[in-house]
């Protein structure tokens, strides 16, 4: 029995040597191994490691995608209009032992970051004018953002960069995208008069077009019925005419045969149709043509 | 009992672990067999070799306790059973590396510590809302309006109201536990700073009529190349414009020009029906007038031509015998004509130098009494 609790003596002294001298390193983790507090080597392949026990330690870092969201920055575009702007970084640490000696955690990452974003929003949208920076560039102008924090983050001197870590942070930053773009609220209230405005312009500009375009619609009915009339009118009295000049040549042609009898005839029947009323009073002389046997009919009349 | 361990062993994963901070020990302890998986069933096999060395001598007490680790062995080697489901993948990780992905159904990795695995829902489609959040409020309807988030300046540097929600889904599920952190909070920023990029670049009449989908369209795209740019093995279903209005405080201007609008096209129906009312009719007259027109021509014709017949026919029996012709004609008009009328007769020579009175008027009132004398 003392040899088996030797042994498992034993054991468990392995098992806690064991211990302290593997770790494991994950897919989404990298490591640094310090010894006595000074880093010795960095492991950044996943998988079973060893170090050496209770000499060495461990400190982890992150391998994945790293996210930052700046607060809101007010920057001034080239054509002095302020601009609230909020942007976002993507990193990654390439560099733990870097990232170790210059900024040690990711919450003094963050100030750092922060600053440099400041400033590198400031170097770029500082140049152009509000409107390139809302629409057109937008992609060109994160592209050149990015660039310029890049620089800075990996430690190259660059024109306009103001606090450039000698060697960089041990970083790579991947994205750098401007989330918001917008006028402060004292802008965006004439935004909103000039919508507003803009848009009462339009509705009175529809009002008005459909006035003009009823106005046009209806002159164009009014005209067109006038010489739709005209036009029937010409025809009747042409038609009229026609019908005249046709009957005038018949009667020309018929009563020119006898002109002193068709005076007579026509005068005849001119009377039957106009003398033949009822409150027609005919005052006649007894010397008239008809009446003449009147007085013939005195002793007289044999003469 | 062999699901319950595997749970508790799965919960340990190296995606559970925080690694916000920098100064994380070794986290494990127990006992950590040597050599990587390959060599563990020979491993297990030299142990239990060793174990039994221990025990030489037998007995009944020994053969307990090697029995009881013999059914500790079973068990610990039994919770590397676990059972992806249809909608979930599996990726085993081996001391903390990516080994292998496993599809549904029920799979087996080696137990922890030597392996564990994370099994993420790969075909759950999620969503992410941008500009409002549904079930926030306890208001009617749920929805909370986030307006930092909703309000976007347009191309034309115009404001406009605008809610989205990005439906995205795991494409790749080994890219998406090892490469980006927050996945939720990336879909989100991206899709905000996309959406805000390509309302950036359209007036805004377009993101408010017929430019809604491709809108959608284009921030589907700059958000998935963007996520691709990060390895992020998330795949953007969709997109959906949920609002696309003008801000609250302008938006009766906006409506006012859809009024606007239709009264225009109002007045403008209201002058057709006018002009569709008028011209028939003015044709109809048009036609009229000339129809009468034409009757006219033939009534005059007709009777033009009866006259001149007549007369022919008068004529003709007029140049045999002309003057007792004349006579009777004249005669026969006279009778005619005295028949119904007043007559006055009055001798001139008789009345000479007296002018003589004549009540018009009267004869007028008494001529029946005039016709009977």
């Amino acid at each position: 029995m003392k040899l088996s609790a030797g042994l498992i003596g034993v054991a468990v002294v392995g098992v806690i040597a064991l211990n302290a001298s593997l770790f494991v390193v994950s897919q989404t983790n990298q490591a640094l191994v310090l010894q006595f507090g000074k880093p010795v080597r960095v492991e950044q392949d996943p998988g079973l490691k060893f170090k050496m026990p209770f000499v060495q330690n461990v400190e982890f870092y992150d391998k994945r995608l790293i996210d930052f969201d700046a607060e809101s920055k007010e920057v001034i575009a080239a054509d002095q209009k302020r601009l609230i702007v909020d942007a976002f970084v993507r990193y990654r640490i390439t560099d733990p032992l870097r990232f170790k000696q210059t900024v040690a955690d990711e919450m003094t990452m963050r100030s750092r970051l922060n600053a440099i974003l400041e400033s590198s929003l400031r170097q770029v949208i500082g140049g152009l004018p509000l409107s390139e920076v809302i629409s057109e560039q937008r992609a060109e102008i994160m592209q050149s953002i990015k660039n310029l924090v890049n620089a800075q983050a990996r430690g190259i001197p660059v024109e306009g960069a103001e606090n450039v870590t000698k060697g960089g942070f041990g970083i790579e930053v991947v994205d750098v995208r401007i989330k918001r773009a917008d006028l402060p609220p004292a802008n965006s209230e004439g935004i909103y008069k000039r919508m507003q405005t803009e848009r009462e312009q339009e509705a009175a500009e529809f009002r008005a077009k459909g006035a003009e375009d009823a106005q046009k619609i209806r002159s164009q009915a009014d005209k067109e019925r006038t010489i739709l009339l005209a036009e029937a009118r010409r025809k009747a009295e042409i038609l009229r005419g026609e019908g005249d000049s046709a009957a005038t040549k018949i009667f020309a042609a018929s009563f020119g045969q006898d002109e002193e009898f068709f005076n007579f005839y026509r005068t005849m029947q001119a009377y039957k149709k106009t003398l033949s009323q009822d409150d027609t009073t005919l005052i006649l002389s007894p010397d008239s043509d008809f009446l003449k046997y009147i007085d013939k009919a005195s002793p007289a009349a044999g003469r | 009992m062999a699901w319950g361990d595997k749970g508790g062993f799965d919960g340990g994963g190296p995606w559970g672990r925080p690694t916000g901070g920098g100064n994380q020990q070794q986290p494990s302890g127990g006992e950590t067999p040597p050599g990587g998986g390959p060599d563990f069933d020979e491993w297990v096999r030299i142990s239990q070799q060793k174990f039994q060395q221990m025990f030489p001598g037998g007995g009944d007490s020994k053969k307990g306790i090697a029995l009881v680790f013999a059914i500790l062995l079973v068990l610990w080697m039994a919770s590397g059973i676990y059972i992806v489901k249809a909608d979930e993948q599996g990726v085993v990780l081996r001391f903390g590396a990516y080994d292998r992905t496993t599809g549904a159904g029920v799979n087996y990795h080696l137990p922890y510590p030597i392996e564990t695995v994370a099994t993420p829902r790969v075909t759950v489609i999620n969503r992410v809302e941008v500009g409002t959040r549904s079930g926030m409020s306890s208001r009617k309807g749920g929805e909370t309006s986030i307006p930092e988030e909703s309000l976007m300046l347009t191309g034309d540097e115009n404001i406009i109201d605008i809610n989205f929600e990005v439906q995205w889904k795991i494409s790749d599920a080994p890219n998406f536990l090892f490469n980006i952190r927050g996945p939720e909070e990336t879909v989100r920023a991206v899709s905000e700073s996309a959406m805000r990029e390509v309302i950036g670049s359209t007036r805004i009449a377009t993101v408010l009529a017929e430019g809604k989908l491709q809108v959608e369209q284009n921030t589907r795209k700059l958000i998935q190349d963007t996520l691709d740019h990060y390895n992020a093995g998330i795949e953007i279903v969709r997109v959906n414009l949920l609002k696309a209005d003008p801000p609250a405080q302008v938006i009766d201007a906006f409506r006012d020009v859809q009024t606007a609008r239709a009264d225009m096209e109002t007045s403008r129906n209201e002058a057709d029906k006018y002009r569709k009312d008028i011209i028939p009719k003015a044709r109809g007259q048009a036609e009229q007038m000339i129809l009468e027109a034409e009757a006219y021509k033939q009534e005059v014709i007709a009777r033009a031509q009866g006259e001149a017949s007549r007369f022919a026919s008068v004529y003709k029996e007029y140049a045999q015998a002309r003057d007792v012709t004349k006579k009777r004609m004249y005669l026969e008009t006279m009778e005619s004509i005295l028949q119904g009328m007043n007559k006055v007769i009055v001798d001139g020579k008789n009345s000479q130098g007296v002018l003589p009175y004549l009540p018009l008027p009267e004869l007028k009132a008494k001529s029946t009494e005039g016709d009977k004398q």
